[in-house]
């Protein structure tokens, strides 16, 4: 594998992944940060392509540009403009010096060691061997991921529901409407929500 | 030159610790959970890499492993975003350096 | 490798990423004049529903309307919100754009004509659809307008849940590939679009899922953003949804962008479940008519889909996601189980199909149990959701606030 083409898609592709993601460093809006997330994403899944993981591919670009990045984006969306900021915190510095340490004693060992490495042949029909593999000698991992990604599933419904308040508006006019007293009826836009000051909010999280 | 196991290896590090600094130094929490999917993805990089170069036949099981790891990091993202949402609701920030209640 | 390469008509020898690109632009082209003729379609059909004529004076019969609109577009002016995210809004559209002709990539037009092959062609296509969900929220959140911001999260919302079924189904739709080719081929032909259209020479698979034909039709429509499920971009909610701010030739990009994907989407449909280019029954014409059949089977489905348009009354949104999540999701699980355990135990491909069937029949009495109406016209409120807001509430306090509110 040295010819031109695979050459120029290497290092095209090299040049989206890290260039994504120094880019979602500088942006300073998390919008644009959620997109440079995603050409990063799509880089990396060429990657495997280049290394002949189709089928990886493939579920690259379907969970984590088709599903995580969006629900990125919901998030930010969910929370209002200020929050959109894309700033460092006061641990810029330590972070960035531990960074470069990080990459350098890598970086070193991946160039230094004799890995002997050898281009294997590629795996044909992948996804059917992946997928037997999945039901036979990996099936306890399988089943437990079945599990794991239902817990979360379920958990995060449960965190990000807050039905309390809903409900009982909802049941109050539910009442309403059975008592035949839904004629003289006011349209809330946008009811208050349960205002929480934050000295107090702290006090009482402290506290429990 | 030939691109190999070492270039790879290379570009997964340079991909982690971009992803590692980003996790460290975003003062937004959803900054944060975009860290840890890069080095989660710089991770799955280097072992495809491996798997592909490898000197023993462990393509199949590395790609499986790289699977389970793939669906472990989209549960971590679903959670992760739901308590942001949590954390926004209680404090009406996700700024990281503004949830402190445990320092008191 | 295909056998029918463009380079044979012209009597030169090509590289291969030459052929497949000529190919792709041969497609894009294509696809311009199926949006025009799409567009005129739509407009003649509906009219005909609305006991109309639609237009009738640019050309004979109106023919050369869609040209006259595609015209007026190029030569409008390009404007942007002062306020609006340049760096967004101007990207969206091709972001939108561009993965819709991606997804052409594995799609068999005839036994021979396709851009390429992929094995894993199925997940490819799903793959690559889920990217334009990233262009229609950039194009919702780079304009700046809450419309458009309501209508992009709106789209993605609606896009990712009828996602998830539609997936399912076509895992049920590969089991049922993998089965049948066990006896008689290659299984890891399952995964590839024409390997399932080579499998249906007898029998389409809309005969052995037909409960995955509806959920993937149904699905179609809320990924299409057609109505029923129109709500993203619904004039009467949020003006113009997530392109009411574009003009000009980045508005068309959307447009030819939606149109291709109807036919992409119905393409695709056709290929998996009424059998894409072969004829009934076995019957063998060669390859010059594939085409044409291809495309009747198209045009019969897209048909349905514009008529769909005057048929069906909007649904509300927090309808069509319940609809998703607590009605077609589960039945979507159901099926998949179903032909799991069917195959476990050896049965026959006659079982599948009246399974599904049994299956099918559930899922329209269910909606229609939860749909009727009483005979004096009032909706029975058999579905209890919390309603989105705004809300209606009778709480006295809340009177009194309004009422000191108003003075």
């Amino acid at each position: 594998m040295s010819s031109f083409g695979f050459h120029l898609a290497f290092w095209l592709l090299a040049a989206m992944t890290v260039g994504g993601a120094s880019m979602i460093i500088v942006s300073r809006n998390l919008i644009h940060a959620v997109i440079y997330l995603v050409i990063s994403m799509l880089g990396v899944a060429g990657l495997y392509l280049t290394l002949s993981a189709d089928f990886i591919a493939v579920v690259q670009v379907l969970i984590y540009v088709g599903a995580i990045s969006v629900l990125m984006l919901f998030a930010i969306m969910l929370t209002p403009r200020a929050e959109r900021n894309n700033t460092e915190t006061s641990l810029k510095l330590p972070a960035a010096a531990v960074m470069v340490l990080i990459l350098t004693a890598t970086v070193f060992v991946a160039l230094d060691t004799d890995w002997g490495a050898v281009r294997q042949a590629a795996l044909a029909d992948q996804a059917r061997l992946i997928g037997q593999s999945l039901i036979r000698e990996y099936v306890l991992p399988f089943e437990i991921g079945a599990v794991l990604l239902t817990a979360a599933l379920v958990g995060a419904i449960a965190l990000a529901r807050h039905d309390d308040e809903d409900a009982a508006i909802h049941a109050q006019s539910l009442q309403a409407e059975a008592d035949g007293t839904a004629e003289d009826v006011a349209l809330l836009t946008d009811p208050p929500l349960v205002e929480v000051e934050a000295d107090a909010g702290a006090g009482e999280d402290g506290g429990s | 030159m030939i691109i190999g196991l070492e270039e790879y290896l290379a570009l997964g590090a340079l991909l982690f610790s971009l992803g590692f600094y980003i996790a460290l130094s975003k003062k937004n929490a959803v900054g944060v959970l975009m860290g840890v999917e890069l080095m989660l993805n710089a991770v799955n990089l280097t072992l495809i890499a491996f798997s592909r170069f490898s000197t023993s036949d462990i393509t199949l099981s590395t790609q499986v492993f790289v699977i389970f790891i793939i669906a472990v990091a989209a549960a971590e993202v679903a959670v992760g975003l739901a308590l942001i949402l949590v954390v926004y609701r209680n404090r009406q920030t996700i700024n990281v350096d503004r949830t402190t209640l445990l320092k008191g | 490798m295909p056998d029918l390469v463009l380079g044979q008509f012209a009597g030169v020898d090509m590289p291969d990423w030459v052929d497949a690109l000529l190919r792709i632009m041969f497609i894009v082209a294509l696809m311009t004049v199926n949006a025009f003729a799409l567009i005129y379609l739509e407009r003649k059909i509906l009219a005909r529903f609305q006991a109309r004529v639609g237009p009738t004076r640019t050309g004979p019969i109106g023919t050369l309307q869609s040209i006259a609109d595609a015209l007026k577009l190029v030569t409008k002016e390009d404007v942007r919100p002062s306020t609006a995210d340049r760096w967004a809004f101007e990207l969206a559209p091709y972001i939108a754009f561009v993965p819709v002709f991606l997804i052409f990539v594995p799609m068999p037009f005839t036994e021979t004509w396709f851009i390429r092959d992929l094995n894993l062609g199925l997940l490819y296509v799903f793959g690559v659809l889920g990217l334009n969900i990233v262009g229609v929220i950039m194009a919702g959140w780079g304009s700046d307008n809450k419309y458009a911001l309501l209508g992009g999260v709106r789209a993605a919302a609606q896009a990712i849940s009828y996602e998830i079924p539609m997936l399912l189904i076509v895992v049920s739709v590969v089991m049922v590939a993998a089965g049948r080719l066990a006896t008689d081929g290659d299984v890891s032909a399952a995964v590839s679009i024409n390997g399932i259209v080579a499998d249906q020479t007898t029998t389409p698979y809309i005969l052995l899922q037909p409960l995955g034909f509806v959920i993937f039709l149904i699905g179609a429509l809320a990924e299409l953003h057609r109505p029923p499920f129109d709500m993203p971009i619904a004039e009467s909610e949020v003006v113009g949804g997530y392109f009411v701010e574009y003009s000009g030739m980045r508005w068309g990009m959307f447009f030819l962008a939606e149109y291709t994907a109807l036919f992409l989407i119905v393409l695709l449909a056709s290929s998996i479940f009424l059998g894409g280019w072969n004829w009934p029954f076995g019957a063998d014409v060669g390859l010059g008519l594939q085409i044409v059949l291809t495309l009747v089977k198209t045009s019969v489905m897209i048909v349905l889909v514009i008529s769909s348009r005057a048929l069906f009354p909007r649904l509300r949104i927090d309808q069509l996601m319940s609809f998703s999540w607590k009605v077609l999701l589960p039945f979507a699980i159901v099926q998949v189980l179903a032909n799991g355990i069917i195959m476990a135990y050896g049965g026959p491909d006659w079982v599948v199909g009246l399974v599904s069937f049994a299956l099918l029949l559930a899922l329209f009495g269910l909606v229609f149990a939860l749909t009727r109406t009483r005979k004096g016209g009032d909706t029975t409120r058999t579905i209890q959701t919390t309603p989105a807001r705004p809300r209606v509430i009778t709480s006295p306090e809340v009177t009194a606030v309004e009422a000191g509110g108003g003075d």
